[in-house]
Order: C-alpha cells, then sequence, then structure tokens
C-alpha cells in the first residue's frame, strides 16, 4: 500500500523487523475489522443474488470512508499523546 | 488478510446418478472486471441503456398494435394503397410508441438510481418512489390531480411487478 519508509539511524535490523512484524499484523487486524463491519451493517442477509447492488455499493463506499476516517483520526490523537521520541 | 482459497475437489459419492457440482475457489475480481462493474453502476449509463430498451419495445408494440388496428376499406382504395397506407399507420403509431416508452423507461430507471444511491439500501421504497415520479412525470401534461393520479397508479404497478419477479427470483 504505502511506499516503505526507511529504517531511521540507530535501530537495529530485528528490531526493524519486530516492528514491521508489529506493523503488519495491526494492518491485517484494521482490513478484517472494517471489511466485517461494513458487511454486518451494509449487507442484507437473505442473499437474493450473488452480486451487490447498487444500494449496497453506496453503502459500502460510505462505510469504508467512515471507518478508514475515524481510524486516522483516532490514531493521530493517540500518537499525539505519546512522548517525543529521544 | 481473509482468503478463502482452498480448493475442494467435488467428493463423488458412491452410486450416485446425478453429476455432482464442484466447489470452485473463491476468484477476486480483477481491476478489469471491477472497472466493467463500474460502468453499470454509473446512473446516466444506467437510465440511458433502460430508454434504449424501453424504446425497443416500444417499437415492438406499437408495430403489432398498429398492424391489428387497420380500418380495411375495399372501395375507396386499391390494394397497393391500402397497403402503404397501413405501412405509414404501423409507422406512426409504432415511433409514437417507442418514444413513450423510451421516455417511461429512462426516467424510471433514472429515478429508482438516483433514489437507491443516496439511501444505499435496496428496498421496495426505491421502486415505489421511482414510479411515482415517473407516473407523475408522463401525466404531468393534464395537470397536478392528473399528476397525482398517474403517480399513484404507477407506482402501485411498479411495486406489484416487482414483487411479481422477487417470487420468482
Amino acid at each position: 500500500m504505502a511506499a516503505p519508509s526507511p529504517i531511521p539511524a540507530g535501530i537495529s535490523k530485528e528490531q526493524a523487523f519486530s516492528m514491521a512484524q508489529t506493523e503488519m499484523e495491526y494492518r491485517v487486524e484494521l482490513f478484517n475489522k472494517l471489511a466485517q463491519t461494513c458487511f454486518v451493517k451494509c449487507v442484507d442477509k437473505r442473499y437474493k443474488e450473488n452480486e451487490l447492488n447498487m444500494g449496497e455499493n453506496s453503502c459500502i463506499d460510505r462505510c469504508v470512508s467512515k471507518y478508514w476516517q475515524v481510524n486516522g483520526m483516532v490514531g493521530q490523537l493517540l500518537s499525539a499523546g505519546k512522548p517525543p521520541p529521544q | 488478510m481473509s482468503n478463502d482459497s482452498s480448493a475442494e475437489p467435488a467428493a463423488g459419492s458412491s452410486g450416485s446418478n446425478e453429476s455432482v457440482t464442484k466447489i470452485e475457489p473463491i476468484r477476486m475480481p480483477t481491476i478489469e472486471e471491477m472497472r466493467a462493474q463500474e460502468v453499470w453502476n454509473n446512473c446516466a449509463v444506467k437510465s440511458v441503456a433502460s430508454g434504449v430498451m424501453g424504446g425497443g419495445l416500444g417499437l415492438m408494440m406499437g408495430l403489432f398494435m398498429g398492424a391489428l388496428d387497420n380500418p380495411i376499406m375495399h372501395d375507396t382504395m386499391t390494394g397497393r394503397q391500402q397497403f402503404v397506407y397501413t405501412a405509414k399507420q404501423m409507422g406512426q403509431r409504432s415511433w409514437s410508441s417507442c418514444k413513450t416508452f423510451a421516455v417511461m423507461g429512462l426516467v424510471y430507471s433514472a429515478a429508482e438510481c438516483i433514489v437507491e444511491k443516496a439511501r444505499a439500501k435496496h428496498d421496495i421504497i426505491n421502486t415505489a418512489v421511482a414510479g411515482c415520479v415517473t407516473g407523475g412525470a408522463m401525466s404531468a401534461r393534464g395537470g397536478p390531480k392528473a399528476a397525482c393520479m398517474g403517480c399513484v397508479g404507477f407506482a402501485t404497478f411498479s411495486v406489484l411487478i416487482e414483487k411479481f419477479f422477487d417470487r420468482h427470483t
């Protein structure tokens, strides 16, 4: 998704690897939660046809957009509370 | 990412005569498939296609009705003149019917598409509102009362047709 950022100086290779692993787990969890939430919210449970109709499509668009925005906001708020790196 | 990519081969039960449906792995749509689906998601494309189909249907219906409805006047015209006259009647009839049905299809499809996109839900209310808009627009020439009647009538009609098709799918 995003371009890989350069490793900041002073961090060993193992640390960078574990950071990358944590980041990957976070991303996977985020995707799974997002898909689950928007599916439960938007798609009618009585499956009448196999393709998404237009109402479901626009519902999913809005759901993903809102989820992503809230995720970004919460992440920013959380990271603003952390002390600056030494 | 949750990705079910396990392929289960068809387990043929012993002694069964019918063909067992093979279970295939889930394929994610490619970017070209998604772009092709996006074309039909567009309200303008959908309504124009509906209008064209409505026009075709109106043409067929108009030809049929025009052919049925010709006065046979043996005394005043010869056979060839009668044929020409009948053909002209059929053409006029089918052209006007084609226009009516094309407009009807276009307005209905556009209204349903816009309402469904705005509400983000797939309901029977979308068809009712779209039917009302279509009926009202088509009978707007007769004044507000005719528009109301047209709205209610066409909305009922589209809801019934939708329910009829829904039962069989």
